[in-house]
């Protein structure tokens, strides 16, 4: 996988590229196709965000409290070594239909496969390693199950991953001011170069910090612009993908109140991709707001002990097992 | 400008003679900068030159530096030649989109600086996708696309192409892949990046060094991202640079006959209404300012002239 090994490397191909990172579209559309997307483990969430969250982009996920941010927060941190796979091929039928799994079994020495490791930043003090662990040991379970799904030709080989391994593929930061969210990102850089094995970012929540005490709001802007931008920046060099969790707040407009995700007018842009989670009457529904690529969609999803989940929750196995046969 | 014309003016000092260091230092003891000869009275100059030993020397020198400035300058034209430079020149670049072009009275005009401005997800990235993609195929030109937010998304590209081309498989691989290749992306991510690559853009296009097809079309998604982190604050270097970045750009369209496309987010302004982000200095600088909105979570985006060189304001509905 050089493409991500190798960050903005010098296009000699391309005459125009006076400046280094510049590449035609051509050449952006290939690449595209081998890099990863990171699942949701939700089918249905999967299906509107075209795979998953995808590298080299921001994405912003917003709702009201409870709704289920951190618990995808977990799932992406412990979900952030996926590859594309085989499932692919097995999947041929059915074009709608990509998932991309955390299923590592190519060869037992690369165990670990990637290896991609995550950064969690945490703002609110909301991530609870118990939690994390559930989701681990649901994950290596499923894996387990998908792995023995897979090669039960050949002869079954042993996952030896352990929970404890893949929890040790999360960095943690505990951030306690905006001082140190700045100076925090501003390390980030730093952090990922030395670290090139990161594959996701997950700041929880990217809002909090900013939304009380701040007198001058001419500051705020910059501040937050600027964030955005090396987030932005951080993105694009290393291949990752950045999720950036945001809280909600009201707004009134055109005579009623609604919700809209805080910091702003002018935070809205610091996204490539925006999801907007909500109630829908008993439902927990996303909702893509903003993307450069994919069309305006909604689908529901459930929280469950293993963490995100469609909301028939064997649809997936169903799904795997009839295309096995 | 100042230190190519501090080389010009030490060739000048060595080709007149002057390289005795005396009237060297003379020189430069008299005008230390470009700006303080240029402020100081023409009259005064010759005067106080007269009173050197070697006088001769230095009017000469004198004359010679002077007519190197008048060089650099542009040359004046009149009503007609501008005219003529606007007929064969200034082509319209059509959009891709009917309803817009139908707004524009022919698209985008070369040599103009446009703005998309809009609230989040109204569609100006799109646009921009929608608009490099139609001059790619139907101009066969270059387009140049300053990416801040890594909205670039060629498969968007892709799709959008399938939609305006009507060839047999075989063929549209190839075609395709042609019209891509002309699109270059370069993410920038500060302002000082920008600046940068638009001044080696505009070194390239003057020397005619640059290959390929010609560059028809300049998109920067978005030039407020990049401007906001600097503007305010105690320091007014925010506002030069990004008066500075207004003016590159539209000496870029001008110059090179090329379109040059901006998106701008918006802010909250009195009564809580939006208005467009970057301020009262920003406002005149585009040509052009398209508003774009949306409907709440509805797929038709409306669009309207804010300010136009000749037309009056209008709007038009669109499906994107």
């Amino acid at each position: 996988m050089t493409v991500l090994d190798t960050p903005l490397k010098p296009n000699i191909n391309c005459q125009n590229s006076f400046h280094v990172g510049a590449q035609t579209a051509w050449e952006m559309l290939r690449e595209e196709d081998m890099l990863t997307r990171i699942t949701t483990s939700c089918a249905d969430l999967d299906n509107i965000l075209g795979g998953g969250i995808s590298c080299k982009e921001v994405t912003e996920i917003g709702g009201v409290p409870g709704i289920g941010k951190t618990q995808l927060g977990y799932v992406f941190a412990i979900l952030g070594f996926c590859i594309n796979l085989e499932l692919l091929l097995l999947l041929r039928g059915n074009k709608n239909y990509r998932i991309q799994l955390a299923v590592n079994v190519q060869i037992p020495a690369h165990y670990g496969g990637l290896g991609g490791k995550a950064i969690y930043i945490d703002t609110e003090g909301s991530f609870m390693v118990e939690r994390a662990m559930q989701i681990a040991e649901a994950c290596v379970k499923d894996m387990l199950e998908y792995d023995g799904l897979l090669r039960k030709d050949s002869q079954a080989r042993q996952l030896k991953m352990q929970p404890k391994e893949l929890l040790g593929n999360i960095f943690y930061f505990r951030i306690c001011s905006y001082t140190e969210q700045i100076a925090m990102i501003n390390f980030l850089e730093k952090f990922v170069s030395e670290h090139k094995d990161v594959k996701v970012v997950i700041i929880d929540s990217i809002t909090l910090h900013f939304r009380q005490d701040f007198d001058d709001m001419a500051l705020r802007t910059r501040v937050l612009s600027g964030m955005a931008l090396k987030l932005m920046k951080l993105a694009k060099t290393f291949s990752l993908a950045v999720v950036l969790l945001n809280q909600v707040t009201t707004k009134y407009s055109e005579g009623s109140f609604h919700l809209s995700l805080a910091l702003g007018d002018s935070w809205s842009h610091a996204c490539t991709n925006r999801v907007i989670l909500y109630w829908n009457g008993n439902e927990r529904c996303a909702y893509i707001d903003k993307s450069p690529s994919l069309p305006s969609a909604s689908a529901p999803y459930s929280v469950t002990a293993k963490g995100i989940r469609s909301l028939a929750s064997n649809s997936k196995r169903l799904k795997m097992m009839q295309a096995l046969d | 400008m100042l230190a190519h014309f501090y080389q010009g003016q030490q060739a000048l000092l060595l080709k007149t003679g002057c390289s005795n260091p005396t009237s060297n230092e003379l020189l430069f003891f008299f005008f230390g900068s470009v700006e303080d000869l240029l402020i100081h009275d023409l009259y005064v100059l010759v005067a106080l030159a007269e009173q050197q030993s070697n006088s001769e020397r230095l009017k000469q020198g004198i004359t010679q530096v002077l007519s190197i400035i008048d060089g650099q300058h542009q040359p004046w034209l009149n009503g007609m030649d501008l005219l003529e430079d606007a007929q064969q020149n200034k082509h319209l670049l059509s959009t891709g989109c009917e309803r817009i072009d139908f707004l524009l009275q022919g698209g985008l005009r070369e040599g103009h600086l446009t703005e998309l401005v809009g609230p989040s997800s109204s569609g100006k990235t799109q646009v921009c996708l929608q608009v490099a993609s139609n001059v790619a195929k139907e101009y066969s030109g270059s387009v140049v696309f300053f990416d801040t937010g890594n909205s670039f998304s060629p498969k968007r590209i892709e799709q959008i192409l399938g939609q305006l081309s009507d060839h047999s498989d075989i063929e549209s691989n190839k075609i395709l892949e042609q019209v891509m290749s002309n699109i270059v992306c370069h993410p920038v991510f500060d302002i000082f990046t920008l600046l940068d690559v638009l001044h080696q853009l505009e070194s390239k296009l003057r020397s005619q060094v640059y290959g390929g097809s010609k560059v028809r079309l300049l998109i920067v998604d978005s030039i407020s991202s990049l401007i906001t982190p600097i503007l305010g604050g105690s320091s007014a270097q925010g506002h030069a640079l990004m008066i500075a970045a207004g003016f590159l750009l539209k000496e870029l369209a001008h110059r090179h006959n090329l379109s040059a496309v901006v998106t701008n987010h918006m802010v909250g302004g009195e009564g809580g209404t939006l208005k467009p982000a970057l301020g009262e200095s920003w406002r005149s600088m585009p040509h052009v300012r398209l508003h774009l909105f949306r409907d709440s979570k509805s797929s038709i985006c409306n669009m309207s002239i804010l300010r136009h060189p000749y037309i009056v304001s209008a709007f038009a509905h669109m499906i994107l």
